[in-house]
């Protein structure tokens, strides 16, 4: 088991998957904080409120003092900054580390503004800083082939990816899990419940004028089964792509319905694409790449220590 | 060759340090998820936070939820609607705004109240902002409440979710929270406050 499970981690993957999740998740990720940066010294900073040093409460993870104004625009700008950086594949490990590093200070210095993207995405950022996600599709992946008139390889064993992979299926689990706990296998209209406060979108509306109560109980009885059995619709060859496929139907109905919630369906479709899209559906992202990173012609006298692509 | 027998030990130990560390981050995520307190127990607080992750939405809503806050007019001596939108900018017409989360988490915790309530006072008084009450109008203090608007039920006429006066609100679907003491009241209006809700 131990063996199988160690031979699937090591097997090489289209290093585009995780070119996918570092060009989209700090895209998502930045989305999400928009609102946040642009407020950066109330947020983080002295000019808003903070809650109090409350000594070990269990609501407050840690106490991180207010920033002085200037600090603050520095941890937004560093945020910022590197995000793009990393989204262009721009010394992508250190700029990923840099962005995890950002993220997990505002979730612990804000906890007001904190939610599930800010907690999620230093796990994510980490796993691309420590994969070879900028080796393909990216500024350093473009000047590469120019500096050493070698193509990056297309499949390498990732323990990064397999986690990145991973992550969404126990996130579903224990969502489900939690939701079977909870409300949902007693209560009919849970998610009906969730349509009428400020995360309302007009769409939302629409559909709640709309569509039957029972609508909305096959609704959360479909999301239920998705999340609950995830590892099964994941883990099986023959459904995998349908799991992809109704994964990313759900969070774009999320996405559309409720408001701010969005950002967090971007960036748990950008795990599912990355994760799983089939690689029949790679080609056209792999077309471009390998237009990208074609090494310059070569003159002659060093033509032939050009280097086939690695495969 | 000694050198890359090293490297490739190296290699092998940081492989198997991170492994361990990605499992033990799925573990905690999905027992934290599946309501299991381990996570709480073993791991410190800032790490528990952090697998935080994946319980979204487990319970059926029993009202559409607000928090809303009021201030005490000193020259009228009355409780006036005061609109805490300019003084927490972020996220200001839906539950992400941190006035919302502030009272979502901490509505039973004195001290944070408390230190909304100095915030309040302070930032209107500063008068820079238009906050529902007239900037010449020092205000005392606060009274925090929240706000528990029925959900319809399927087949209702709906109406689309607004932010209406708290006066539109009937007294059943409104909860005061924390009011400033009539001591502090008096002290920051400059003069005795009796009688007051």
């Amino acid at each position: 088991m131990l063996r199988r499970l160690l031979a699937w981690i090591d097997e090489p993957v289209p290093v585009l998957r995780l070119a996918i999740v570092r060009i989209f998740a700090p895209l998502a990720i930045l989305g999400f904080m928009r609102g946040r940066l642009i407020h950066a010294d109330e947020w983080i900073g002295d000019a808003g409120f903070r809650v109090p040093d409350l000594g070990g409460d269990w609501r407050q993870p840690l106490y991180v003092p207010a920033l002085p104004s200037w600090a603050a625009w520095g941890v937004a700008a560093a945020m910022v900054v590197s995000g793009i950086a990393c989204c262009l594949g721009v010394r992508t490990r250190a700029s990923a580390l840099v962005f995890a590093t950002t993220i997990a200070f505002v979730a612990l210095s804000d906890r007001l503004a904190a939610y599930t993207v800010t907690k999620l995405s230093p796990a994510v950022m980490i796993a691309v800083a420590l994969s070879p996600a900028g080796a393909r599709l990216g500024i350093d992946a473009y000047k590469r082939p120019r500096k050493h008139g070698k193509r990056p390889k297309r499949l390498r064993p990732s323990g990064a990816a397999r986690f990145l992979q991973v992550l969404p299926v126990v996130m579903y689990s224990a969502s489900g899990i939690a939701k079977a706990r909870g409300d949902w296998l007693k209560e009919p209209l849970v998610l009906w419940s969730h349509l009428h406060d400020s995360y309302q979108t007009p769409i939302a509306f629409a559909l709640a004028s709309i569509l039957p109560g029972w609508t909305w109980t096959a609704f959360q009885g479909m999301v239920l089964a998705f999340e609950l059995l995830a590892p099964l619709w994941f883990g099986l060859a023959r459904t995998r792509t349908w799991a992809l496929v109704f994964g990313l139907a759900m969070h774009t109905m999320i996405g559309l319905m409720f408001g701010p919630v969005l950002w967090f369906a971007l960036l748990m479709m950008t795990l599912l694409v990355g994760g799983y899209l089939p690689e029949r559906l790679l080609a056209p992202l792999e077309a471009l790449a390998e237009r990208l990173e074609r090494p310059p012609p070569l003159r002659e006298s060093t033509a032939d220590a050009a280097a086939p692509p690695d495969h | 060759m000694v050198d890359r027998e090293r490297r490739a030990l190296w290699l092998r130990r940081r492989r198997g340090a991170l492994g361990i560390l990605g499992a033990a981050y799925f573990v905690g995520v999905w027992l934290d998820g599946a309501g299991s307190g381990i996570p709480a127990r073993v791991l410190p607080r800032t790490a528990n936070y952090f697998v935080q992750v994946a319980a979204l939405f487990p319970r059926a809503a029993t009202a559409s939820i607000d928090y809303r806050a009021e201030g005490f007019v000193c020259s009228d001596r009355t409780w006036t609607e005061l609109d805490t939108r300019p003084y927490f900018p972020i996220d200001p017409d839906d539950k992400e705004n941190r006035f919302n989360r502030v009272m979502h988490f901490f509505r039973d915790n004195r001290p944070t109240m408390t230190a909304l309530d100095s915030y309040l006072v302070g930032r209107h008084d500063l008068a820079a902002n238009d906050d529902g009450i007239p900037r010449d109008r020092p205000i005392g203090g606060v009274r925090l409440s929240s706000l528990r608007i029925p959900i319809p039920s399927p087949g209702d006429r709906l109406e689309r979710t607004s932010r209406r006066p708290l006066s539109d609100y009937p007294a059943a679907e409104r909860q005061v929270f924390y009011h400033t003491p009539k001591s502090r009241l008096s002290a920051r209006c400059g003069a005795r406050i009796e009688n007051v809700d």
